[in-house]
């Protein structure tokens, strides 16, 4: 009886509890486990992620593409550095042979230091997105090439760390993310004086719609560069994100309904359907804590 | 024409007293190459470091209502001279070429000159 009494005062021993940050760390904070791995086995082919892909050479970053930016095309032409017909003629040429890069630069359309600083600047900016953390695991397909060649292929430790300086950058400019992926609009408050001529650019596209992946495409400006200057006006008050449109209240919710209120707003077109699914990705998202113990 | 190392290289050895030069994208804060350098002088904590050094130059002007545009600023350490160079450029991402002089073995006139130069090697 009395052993009895005092097992039931001892408190139950503590169930075994993750450190929260530590193991946000382990499982996707600590950019991808998957890419250190392909990088030290010296990995040629793409790593697919939720929000973008990295090609890989020798272990190495060659290119990266995200549909949250805009691409190494848009930027070149944007302001004529190349001309569209040039891009154009060049991919048609040298595409099949992965060497478009190289064929631009030979062809005299474009000075291999102009390209290089051009393409670090896609590749990091597509990197810093298809590298956040998401609900599902990527994938990696060996072999696989991308039709530009490689320009300056990058080590993924230097694109790993870059990221995480991009995501400490956002967050000390002001620590709310909900403004890099919602509808932004005005928050009608005078535009603060410190506004640049930068700032004014991306404040007169602002309109309720638009997003800052929006925004950057429209402007033609690597997307990270529109989130640091969305942040700074968000800090300044000047803008705010539109808050999501309250659940619909009236009909039983759809399966098609919930997962939308679920998912965090995001660019149309960044999600792949599969992913859809609250139910797969939290799976999926379990599967992926799991393989990164 | 030439690629930004090469470019870099050039800055580095051709430019009497130059310790360290760095090619910097100043929205993101990013060294897009580095030359030089040493164990105790980072570039790359460098170049994110004189990103705030430029923006905050910009807003003074923007403040005051100047309409003209940066060409370089100097910083005079009691050894060191810190050369930032706006690149100006049809990119329009925003980049400077940030330079590390001796001050004891450098021509700053000559310096200024042979950065302009290199610039317009890069030509983005």
């Amino acid at each position: 009886m009395t052993t009895l009494r005092t097992d039931l005062t001892t408190p139950p021993p503590r169930l075994p509890v993750r450190d929260r940050a530590a193991a946000r760390q382990r499982a996707w904070g600590g950019v991808s486990p998957m890419l250190g791995r392909l990088a030290t086995e010296r990995a040629t082919g793409v790593l697919v992620r939720e929000r973008g892909s990295l090609y890989l050479a020798d272990g190495e970053v060659v290119h990266a593409e995200s549909p949250a930016v805009p691409g190494l095309d848009v930027l070149l032409t944007a302001r004529g550095t190349l001309d569209a017909a040039g891009w154009r003629d060049a991919v048609g040429a040298a595409g099949e042979r992965s060497r478009v890069g190289r064929f631009l630069v030979e062809s005299g359309r474009i000075g291999a230091g102009a390209l290089e600083v051009c393409h670090l600047g896609a590749l990091y900016d597509a990197a810093y997105f298809a590298l956040s953390p998401s609900g599902a695991p990527g994938h990696f397909t060996y072999g696989d090439r991308h039709w530009l060649g490689p320009v300056r292929p990058v080590p993924v430790a230097a694109v790993e760390h870059e990221t995480l300086r991009r995501r400490a950058l956002l967050h000390r400019i002001w620590p709310d993310p909900a403004p890099d992926s919602a509808p932004l609009l005005l928050s009608g408050s005078p535009a603060a004086p410190t506004v640049t001529a930068r700032q004014h650019a991306v404040l007169a596209l602002v309109n309720g719609v638009r997003t800052a992946a929006d925004i950057a495409l429209a402007l033609a400006r690597p997307a990270f560069h529109t989130l640091v200057d969305v942040r700074r006006l968000a800090a300044a008050g000047v803008i705010a994100p539109k808050a999501p449109p309250p659940p619909a209240v009236t009909a039983p919710p759809p399966p098609s309904a919930s997962s939308v209120s679920s998912a965090p707003p995001a660019p149309p077109g960044t999600l792949p359907p599969s992913f859809a699914d609250p139910n797969i990705t939290l799976l999926k998202r379990l599967r992926d804590a799991l393989e990164a113990l | 024409m030439a690629t930004t190392e090469t470019a870099l290289k050039e800055a580095l050895t051709s430019i009497e007293g130059a310790t360290g030069v760095a090619l910097v994208d100043y929205t993101s804060g990013m060294a897009l190459g580095t030359m030089g350098g040493s164990k105790t002088f980072d570039l790359n904590i460098a170049a994110a470091g004189n990103t705030d050094v430029v923006r905050a130059k910009m807003r003074t002007m923007e403040h005051l209502g100047l309409k003209g545009e940066i060409e370089d600023i100097l910083i005079t350490l009691s050894s060191q001279y810190h050369l930032i160079r706006m690149m100006k450029g049809r990119g329009g991402n925003g980049l400077f070429l940030y330079l590390v002089l001796d001050i004891n073995r450098s021509n700053l006139a000559m310096a200024r000159h042979q950065l302009k130069r290199i610039e317009s090697e890069i030509e983005v």
